[in-house]
């Protein structure tokens, strides 16, 4: 699904964020993505959905190389890609059905479509009883389900979790570790990006840990090592 | 192609609504720039209808003998007022010079105790000579100075063409001036539109990058801007109008007074020119906003 062929990444001559990354995500999988801050995990995710450019190496997406990706096809790598972020990154002036309605829009979606699936993805996440609310109305747990549901609305093959509960109490983030895991288990690869130890040991799933740009450990029924 | 086209126009209405106080700071600044450009075309209008006045005031007298017979002076005004240049003559008759500059020089006690002192009538009779245009006034002066009789008294018109030289030559200043003026000021009020509208879509960046990030494409995530844009120079044009029209009807009877039995009507000018005034102010203002959002959203959202 994911595959990163000795990927290098340098914002500086002395710095390099990536340092030589071998990767390959079977489709399916439930990744955990581990280390410390500044160790290259943020940098992952934006060569991932083509925020950043590598400097050398290969990065291929479900048989698509993505390495030398032009500004035009970006927003089209995003559409297959739902992503999630620590700051939820809601449309603030958009209510949450709107919210979620957009990435379909995007797309050019037809109305009626989009009438049917946003509720149906709202249900997924617990929210149908506030679809006409703002994001500055809901908590924060709420906010990060909203952005699981526009992630969720293309029926991605990939979803990218980058810190999904780095804004969170802890029962939120059990709630939103479980809806990841359930929308694992349709079949959606699931990425998550965190530092918490504790999400990463419960899970009991694949842990990569990544430490000053270079994968230092790769377990399949891993643990959080640093 | 056209839901997208369609959804925009929604996005943009939505926008606009849902950010109404940015949405009407927005359009007062439009309101007020133009409001300001608007004002320079009533200065420029007063300003050549005063320059017009003054050059009309501009006449040549020809002046007679004292005992010119007044059938020959009505036969030579005949003449004068047959030419091609001339607009209008006017006879002033040596009683009626007197009368006028008795009534010139009331306050002046000596200049009349001088003219008691002479005992008689030392004014000629006049023809008072009023041109079609300043144009003419050379064509004129060389008329004038070939006709033939005996009645004239003098004829010197060297003094008119100085005074008429200089006025033309501070009005050609003025005009120049006020050019430079004008094109200083609408440079400065079109950058200040160009920039309320950057600011006002800068406000927008984070949600421009959520945009991007979610996967929409470039266009799709200007075109609500530039409908916005359209939107707020149509109100602000609209409410330009609006404010404008009370305004210049307000204006108007201090207009008349001052240029007494001179035809400036400001309400008249605007509303026979209405559409290009108007709407050439709606197609520049809307180009501006226009392009100032599309340079501002293409800077934020290169994610």
């Amino acid at each position: 699904m994911i595959q990163y062929q000795n990927v290098i990444k340098s914002y500086t001559k002395d710095y390099k964020a990536l340092n030589n990354i071998n990767l390959h995500i079977k489709p399916g999988e439930f990744v955990s993505i581990v280390g410390q801050s500044g160790t290259g995990k943020t940098t992952l995710v934006k060569t991932l959905i083509g925020e950043e450019k590598i400097d050398d190496g290969k990065i291929i997406i479900g048989g698509w190389d993505v390495t030398n990706i032009g500004q035009r096809e970006i927003p089209v790598l995003r559409r297959q890609i739902g992503v999630i972020f620590q700051d939820f990154k809601l449309l603030q002036k958009k209510t949450l059905f709107e919210n979620v309605a957009f990435a379909m829009q995007v797309c050019g979606g037809k109305n009626a479509k989009i009438q049917k699936i946003v509720p149906h993805v709202m249900k997924i996440v617990g929210l149908e009883s506030k679809m006409h609310r703002y994001p500055m109305e809901i908590s924060g747990g709420e906010q990060q389900r909203v952005a699981i549901a526009r992630a969720l609305v293309h029926r991605p093959k990939i979803l990218l979790a980058d810190e999904p509960t780095g804004n969170l109490d802890s029962l939120n983030t059990n709630e939103i570790i479980d809806l990841l895991l359930r929308i694992n288990k349709f079949g959606t690869t699931v990425l998550l990006v965190t530092h918490n130890r504790e999400v990463v040991n419960n899970l009991k799933r694949r842990v990569i840990t990544i430490d000053g740009g270079q994968i230092v450990s790769d377990q399949e029924n891993g643990k959080y090592m640093l | 192609m056209f839901i997208s086209f369609f959804r925009a126009i929604k996005f943009s209405i939505q926008d606009v609504v849902r950010n109404i106080w940015l949405s009407l700071v927005t359009i007062i600044i439009l309101v007020l720039t133009l409001f300001t450009v608007n004002m320079l075309l009533v200065v420029k209008v007063v300003g050549q209808t005063a320059v017009d006045t003054i050059k009309e005031k501009i006449d040549v007298n020809l002046f007679l003998k004292t005992d010119a017979p007044e059938d020959h002076i009505e036969a030579l005004k005949m003449k004068i007022s047959s030419l091609a240049e001339v607009k209008s003559v006017e006879y002033i008759s040596k009683d009626q010079a007197m009368e006028e500059f008795r009534l010139r020089h009331q306050d002046n006690p000596e200049i009349l105790d001088a003219l008691k002192e002479l005992g008689k009538n030392p004014l000629t009779p006049t023809l008072v000579i009023k041109p079609k245009s300043m144009d003419v006034f050379d064509s004129l002066i060389n008329q004038l100075n070939i006709i033939e009789d005996d009645i004239i008294e003098s004829r010197n018109f060297s003094n008119y063409k100085t005074m008429l030289e200089k006025i033309n030559a501070i009005t050609e200043k003025v005009s120049n001036a006020a050019l430079v003026l004008s094109s200083i000021f609408i440079f400065i009020t079109l950058l200040v539109i160009y920039n309320s509208v950057r600011v006002a879509i800068y406000t927008h960046k984070k949600e421009i990058t959520i945009m991007r990030l979610v996967g929409a494409s470039n266009w799709f995530i200007q075109l609500p801007y530039v409908f916005s844009s359209i939107i707020y120079t149509l109100f602000g044009v609209g409410a330009v109008m609006l404010i404008f029209w009370p305004f210049l009807n307000l204006l108007q009877p201090y207009l008349e007074t001052f240029f007494v039995s001179y035809n400036v009507n400001l309400v008249q000018y605007f509303y026979g020119n209405v559409l290009s005034i108007f709407g050439i102010q709606f197609l520049v203002a809307a180009a501006i906003n226009i392009l100032a959002s599309l340079i501002a959203v293409r800077r934020y959202s290169k994610i």
